[in-house]
C-alpha cells in the first residue's frame, strides 16, 4: 500500500499526490449590502488546481453541497475562495482563507476521514486613518467542507518536523478561524442499543452441526489453498475473494473499477465501514464489520436495519421491521426486489388454486406389475440378506451391503435364465453407478437403483433413449446425422438430399397424424405422464411423514425436517402441520406447503435464485449464492423439495428457465438456449457465427471472462487456449466452447447439489421421458388461459389487427386445447405462465413486453420465436390449413425447427 | 483477461491515429476496462472547451458494449445531468463485437458535435434547442466556459 512506505523515504512520500475527497457543503455570508451575493466557491490548489462550485442566486446562505476529488500532497495548501458572481461586471471576492493541509493532517493523527472543517472566510479591508493605510481582516462569511478518504502514516507525518520544523507547533488544536471535528457516524449508539435489545437469530442455516460436519463449510475450508492460484472454479475464487478480504487489501486489480458518478451530496459511511485509496489511486471500501472490500460505496443500512455476527463468526443483517435477516448488504435493488418479492404473497395461494394439471385417472396400463420392491426382491429369499427394513434408516448401509450379495446370486441366475437378453444389452456399456440389474424367479429382468432405493423394469442405460440397437438399419446410401441441436435427420447419399423423415419402412411417415404432421412428432404428455405417475406409485413406501412448520420459519423449518429426513422416507404420504392451526392434511395442506415454500425459495435474501433477464418468470441459479456460506446444502434441499413437487404431483409457484429444465434432462444446450437469459450474449455470438470475423480484428482467444461480485474470473475454454486466435476455420469449435461456458457459469457446483438433492427422490432417470417444456408443465401446472385478454393485449408489426393471418392465428388459438395453449405460449415466451394481472403485464428482458406477433420471411419458412421479447415470426402464410400445419410443426418440435 | 488484447491493441490504434477530437487518453496500467479522455469538439457552442468522458468496458468485452459517461458537466440534449449519455452504437439491439472503440468515438463526438433533439434525454433542452436556437446556444456557451476543461493548446 502506498500509505505505508518506509520511513526513509518520508520525504518521498510527503510530496506523493493522493486523492482527498472534498465537499463543498454551505456557506453563510455576513450581510454586507442592499443586494444578496450570487454566490461560487473557487478551490484553489498550491495556487494551480481549480475547481469551482455551481453559482447559487441571491442569497447569503448558498447550500452547494458539491463533491470534488482532487490530488493533493500532505504538504498541499488549499486555498478557498468565495466569489459573488456577476452577469456584468468582474467578479467579486467576498472573502477567502488559505488551510494548511498538514495541520489538519497532524490534528487528526494523518486520518483525513470524515472530517467537517468550519472555515471562517476572510476580506482584506483597507482603512484610512491617521498613521496612514492600515489594512486588517474582516471575517465575511462562514464555509462548511467536509474532506474524507485521505489517510497517511502518522510515521510519515512524524518525519516532516526535519522537512518543516516551524509545522510541529501545529500539534495544538486548529487556529486562524479553522475549526475540524469528525463528524457523528451514521447512528453507531441507535445500533448499539439495538444490539443489546433483541436476539434475532442468523438467516437460516444448516443446524448447527458438531464441528466440520456442514458439508459446505467444511468443502470451502478444505479449498483453502494458496490464494494465488489459477480462478478457474467459482469455489477458489470465493477463496482468493475471501483471503483477500481477510488483509483487507484492496479488492483485486483485475476488477473493474465501476463507474463512480459523485452523489451530489454523499452520506457519511455506515458504521465500521472506511474509505480508502488502492496504489493506483482507486477509491474503495473497507467493511471492517465483516472484513471484505468493495469498489462500490456502501449505502447505509435502511432504517430499522442492523449488522450482526452469528456464532461461527459470519457477518448478516437483520431487519427489524419484517423481523428477517439475511447474508447479503442491503441495497437499494435489493431491497426493491424484496418487496417486490414480498408483494407476490398475497397471491401465491390463490394461484396455487388455479394450476391443474390432468386428474390423476389411470388410463389402461401397458405395463405388468411394477417390479418389486429393493428389500422384497426375489433375492430376498436368499439366505445372505439382512431383514428389510426400510423405515431404520440406518439400515441401508445394510441392505445395500445384503444387495450386494443378493446381486452375486441374482446374476448367477441372470446368467442361466436370462443369458439371451443379458447378450442383448451388451454393447450398452456398465450400469450407472448405484445401480444393480436383478432377475425375478419367473426370469424377468428388473434393475434396482441403490441410491434412492428404486426398481424398474426399464433399463436405465437406454431408458428414454431412442433404442438405436433395435431399430431396423437403413437403406444403403442413407447416413443419420443430428444437427446441433441434436436434433435427428437423415442423409441421403445417393440424390445428396437431406430430410428429417425417417427412410425405414417402419418408421412412422407421411401426414398421419392428427395435425397433419408425422405421427413421430406427435407427443402425448398424458401418456408419458401416466408413466410417471405410475413409477412414483409403484415406488410409494407406506405409512406417512408428518412435517410441522411455522408460517413465520417455513423455510428454516422445511430445511431441517427435509434435510433430516433419509431421502427416500420423502416418498411417504407427507402429512403437513402448521403450527397453531387445525386440519387434517387431506392434500390441502401440503399444496399450500409446496407453494408457499417454492416462493420462499426465492426470496432474494437467500441470494440463491435470481430471476433470469429481468424476465419476472423464471429463475435461475446465482452466481453469486456463494455468499451465504451453506449455498450447496440449500441447492441439495431445493433438489429434494422439487423433487418431492413431481413425485406427490404438486406444483410449485414459479419455475425455472428452460436451459435449467434441459440441464436437469442432461440435454445440451445450444447457442439458441443463451437467448433467453442474456440477449446480449447471444447477438453478439450470432454475430461471430454469421459474419467472416477473419478480416474484423476481433482479437479473441479461446478464453473468456466474466464478472461476479465485482470479481473478473479468467477462463481457458481449452487447454492453452489463452494461447490460440480464434479464426474463421476454428469459431465453429470456439462458438461450442463458448455455449458450453456461457450456459454453467459460476453455477455448476450448485447445479450439481440441486441434481444430486433432486436424484435423491426422483432418480433422474424417470425423466428422460419429458422434453424441458413438459417438465415445466408438470412442475408449475397450466393455468386457464384466457384468449380473450390474450388477443385484447397482443401487438403487431407489419401486420394489422385484421390481417388474414393474424386472423387466422387467433382462430388457430381459439380452437386448440389448454395444454396446446400452454405449449404455445411457452414456445413464444419461454414459459406456460401468466401474470398474475393478465396479458397486459407480460414481462420481457426489457421490461414490460407484450405478445408480439411480427410479419417475417416467406410462406415457406416456419415460424420463429423470441423469448425474451415475447415475438412471434409469423411468416405470411398462404392459408389457414398451412398456418397451422406450420405453427403446430415448430410448437410440437421444441428444438431447431422454430427456433433458430 | 480476455479483453484486454483487444483493448490494448484498440488503444494502441487510436493513439497512434492521433484523434484530433479525442485527446489526453489515459488508461490505468494495472485496469484497462476503465479509459478517460477529451471530447474536443469543434462545433459551437461547445468548441471552446473540452470534455471529459470515461468509458467502462464490461468483463464481457467485447460480446457486450462499453459503457460511456461524462465526466464535465455539459448543457446537450442527448446528455443527462448525471453525464449518461444515450448512443445508438452500443446500445443492446445494435451492438456488434466487431464495433471498435474508435468508431463509437467518432459516433460520440458526432452527436456532441450536432445534438439530435429527436431523441433527448433531457427535453427541456431538446426542447429549448429546437425552439429557440439562440438562448440554446448562449446558455449552452455560458454553460461551457464555466463547466468544461481546457482544450489542449497544440
Amino acid at each position: 500500500m502506498s500509505d505505508t512506505t518506509p520511513s526513509l523515504t518520508a520525504p518521498i512520500s510527503l510530496s506523493t499526490y493522493h486523492q482527498l475527497s472534498l465537499t463543498v457543503d454551505s456557506a453563510t455570508i455576513r450581510n454586507s449590502g442592499l443586494f444578496k451575493p450570487n454566490p461560487y466557491l473557487q478551490v484553489v490548489i498550491d495556487g494551480k488546481i481549480l475547481r469551482k462550485t455551481e453559482v447559487i442566486k441571491n442569497t447569503l446562505h448558498p447550500k452547494w453541497r458539491e463533491e470534488f476529488t482532487v490530488l493533493v500532497t500532505p504538504l498541499s495548501q488549499l486555498l478557498f475562495r468565495l466569489v459573488d458572481h456577476h452577469s456584468f461586471r468582474k467578479d467579486h471576492v467576498i472573502g477567502q482563507k488559505k488551510v494548511n493541509l498538514l495541520k489538519v493532517l497532524y490534528y487528526f493523527n494523518g486520518k483525513c476521514e470524515n472530517v467537517e472543517l468550519c472555515i471562517d472566510l476572510m476580506k482584506t479591508v483597507s482603512q484610512d486613518s491617521s498613521s496612514g493605510n492600515l489594512t486588517t481582516e474582516v471575517k465575511t462569511a462562514d464555509l462548511i467542507l467536509f474532506l474524507d478518504g485521505l489517510r497517511i502514516d502518522p510515521a510519515i507525518l512524524s518525519q516532516s518536523h526535519d522537512v518543516l520544523g516551524e509545522a510541529s507547533n501545529a500539534r495544538s488544536p486548529l487556529n486562524d478561524g479553522v475549526r475540524a471535528r469528525i463528524r457523528s457516524r451514521n447512528n453507531l449508539e441507535t445500533i448499539r442499543s439495538m444490539l443489546r435489545s433483541q436476539n434475532l437469530r442468523p438467516p437460516p442455516g444448516p443446524p448447527p452441526l458438531s464441528n466440520g460436519a456442514a458439508s459446505g463449510a467444511t468443502q470451502v475450508e478444505g479449498a483453502a489453498g494458496p490464494s494465488n492460484a489459477e480462478h478457474n472454479s467459482a469455489e477458489s475464487t470465493a477463496q482468493n475473494f475471501l483471503a483477500a478480504h481477510e488483509n483487507l487489501a484492496a479488492p483485486p486489480s483485475t476488477a473493474t473499477t465501476p463507474a463512480t458518478p459523485a452523489p451530489a451530496a454523499e452520506e457519511p459511511l455506515p458504521a465500521g465501514w472506511e474509505m480508502r485509496y488502492d496504489v493506483y489511486g482507486r477509491r474503495y471500501y473497507v467493511d471492517h464489520n465483516s472484513r471484505s472490500t468493495s469498489w462500490e460505496r456502501p449505502m447505509p443500512l435502511p432504517a430499522g436495519w442492523e449488522v450482526r455476527r452469528d456464532a461461527r463468526g459470519r457477518v448478516y443483517y437483520v431487519d427489524h421491521n419484517t423481523r428477517t435477516t439475511t447474508w447479503q448488504r442491503p441495497d437499494t435493488e435489493r431491497l426493491a426486489r424484496f418487496q417486490h418479492w414480498r408483494g407476490e404473497r398475497r397471491h401465491v395461494v390463490a394461484q396455487g388454486n388455479q394450476r391443474f394439471l390432468y386428474p390423476a385417472t389411470h388410463p389402461p396400463h401397458p405395463h405388468p406389475p411394477g417390479p418389486p420392491g429393493p428389500d422384497d426382491a426375489p433375492a430376498a429369499g436368499s439366505s445372505t440378506t439382512s431383514a428389510p427394513s426400510i423405515t431404520a434408516p440406518t439400515s441401508s448401509a445394510n441392505s445395500v451391503a445384503g444387495a450386494a450379495n443378493a446381486s452375486a446370486s441374482a446374476s448367477a441366475s441372470a446368467s442361466a435364465s436370462g443369458g439371451a437378453s443379458a447378450s442383448a444389452e451388451e454393447g450398452l456399456g456398465a450400469l450407472p453407478a448405484g445401480w444393480e440389474r436383478r432377475v425375478q424367479p419367473d426370469g424377468r429382468v428388473y434393475y434396482v437403483n441403490h441410491k434412492n432405493r428404486t426398481t424398474q423394469w426399464e433399463d436405465p442405460r437406454t431408458q428414454g433413449q431412442e433404442v438405436s440397437a433395435l431399430e431396423e438399419a437403413l437403406p444403403p446410401g442413407w447416413e443419420i446425422r443430428f444437427t446441433e441441436e441434436g436434433t435427428r435427420y437423415f442423409v441421403d447419399h445417393n440424390t445428396r438430399t437431406t430430410t428429417f423423415q425417417d427412410p425405414r419402412p417402419g418408421a412412422p411417415k407421411g401426414p398421419q397424424g392428427a395435425y397433419g404432421v408425422p405421427r413421430a412428432y406427435e407427443r402425448s404428455f398424458r401418456w408419458k405422464l401416466s408413466q410417471f405417475r405410475y413409477l412414483c406409485q409403484s415406488n410409494a413406501l407406506p405409512s406417512h411423514i408428518k412435517i410441522t412448520l411455522s408460517r413465520q420459519t417455513l423455510f428454516e423449518d422445511s430445511y431441517h425436517q427435509i434435510m433430516r429426513l433419509p431421502a427416500y422416507e420423502l416418498r411417504r404420504r407427507l402429512y403437513i402441520i402448521f403450527r397453531g392451526e387445525e386440519g387434517l392434511d387431506y392434500g390441502g395442506v401440503s399444496r399450500e406447503w409446496f407453494f408457499l415454500l417454492s416462493h420462499e425459495v426465492l426470496n432474494p435474501m437467500y441470494c440463491l435464485f435470481e430471476y433470469a433477464n429481468k424476465n419476472n418468470y423464471s429463475l435461475q441459479i446465482n452466481p453469486a449464492s456463494y455468499v451465504n456460506p451453506d449455498h450447496l446444502l440449500y441447492f441439495k434441499f431445493i433438489g429434494r423439495f422439487i423433487a418431492m413437487a413431481l413425485y406427490h404431483g404438486r406444483f410449485i409457484y414459479s419455475g425455472f428457465t428452460m436451459p435449467f429444465y434441459k440441464r436437469m434432462l442432461n440435454k445440451k444446450l445450444t447457442m439458441k438456449d443463451i437467448e433467453s437469459i442474456d440477449p446480449e450474449f447471444y447477438n453478439s455470438l450470432v454475430w461471430i457465427k454469421d459474419n467472416d470475423i477473419d478480416e474484423c480484428g476481433l482479437e479473441m482467444w479461446f478464453s473468456v471472462d466474466f464478472e461476479v461480485l465485482g470479481q473478473v474470473i479468467h477462463h481457458e475454454l481449452k487447454p492453452g487456449g489463452d494461447k490460440e486466435r480464434v479464426t474463421e476455420t476454428n469459431k465453429e469449435q470456439y462458438l461450442q466452447l463458448v455455449t458450453q461456458w456461457r450456459m454453467t457459469r459460476g453455477i455448476e457446483e450448485q447445479t450439481s447439489a440441486f441434481l444430486d438433492g433432486f436424484n435423491e427422490v426422483v432418480p433422474l432417470e424417470w425423466l428422460k421421458y419429458f422434453d424441458e417444456r413438459e417438465l415445466e408443465l408438470m412442475l408449475c401446472g397450466m393455468q386457464e388461459i384466457d384468449v380473450d385478454d390474450w388477443q385484447r393485449n397482443a401487438i403487431y408489426r407489419h401486420y394489422t389487427r385484421t390481417s388474414k393471418q393474424v386472423a387466422w392465428f387467433w382462430q388457430f388459438v381459439r380452437q386448440m386445447d389448454n395444454e396446446k395453449r400452454a405449449r404455445l405460449l411457452q414456445f413464444v415466451t419461454g414459459t406456460c405462465r401468466v401474470p398474475v394481472g393478465g396479458f397486459a403485464e407480460l414481462m420481457g428482458s426489457n421490461g414490460p413486453q407484450r405478445f408480439c406477433i411480427e410479419k417475417v420471411g416467406k410462406d415457406t419458412w416456419l415460424p420463429r420465436s423470441h423469448t425474451c421479447f415475447n415475438r412471434l415470426d409469423l411468416p405470411p402464410y398462404k392459408s389457414y390449413e398451412q398456418l397451422c400445419e406450420k405453427l403446430n410443426y415448430a410448437i410440437e418440435e421444441t428444438e431447431g425447427f422454430g427456433q433458430e | 483477461m480476455a479483453a484486454t488484447r483487444r483493448l490494448q491493441k484498440e488503444l494502441n490504434d487510436i493513439r497512434q491515429s492521433g484523434l484530433k477530437s479525442f485527446r489526453d487518453i489515459q488508461v490505468d496500467e494495472s485496469n484497462i476496462l476503465t479509459w478517460q479522455g477529451l471530447i474536443v469538439p469543434d462545433n459551437p457552442p461547445y468548441n471552446k472547451g473540452a470534455f471529459r468522458i470515461e468509458i467502462n468496458f464490461p468483463a464481457e468485452y467485447p460480446f457486450k458494449p462499453p459503457k460511456i459517461s461524462f465526466k464535465t458537466k455539459i448543457y446537450h440534449p442527448n446528455i443527462d445531468e448525471k453525464g449518461q449519455v444515450c448512443l445508438p452504437i452500443i446500445s443492446a439491439e445494435n451492438w456488434k463485437p466487431a464495433t471498435k472503440t474508435d468508431q463509437v468515438i467518432q459516433a460520440l463526438v458526432a452527436l456532441v458535435n450536432d445534438p439530435e433533439p429527436e431523441h433527448p434525454l433531457r427535453a427541456e433542452l431538446a426542447e429549448e434547442f429546437l425552439k429557440d436556437r439562440k438562448k440554446f446556444t448562449k446558455n449552452a456557451e455560458e454553460f461551457t466556459k464555466k463547466h468544461s476543461e481546457k482544450r489542449p493548446s497544440d
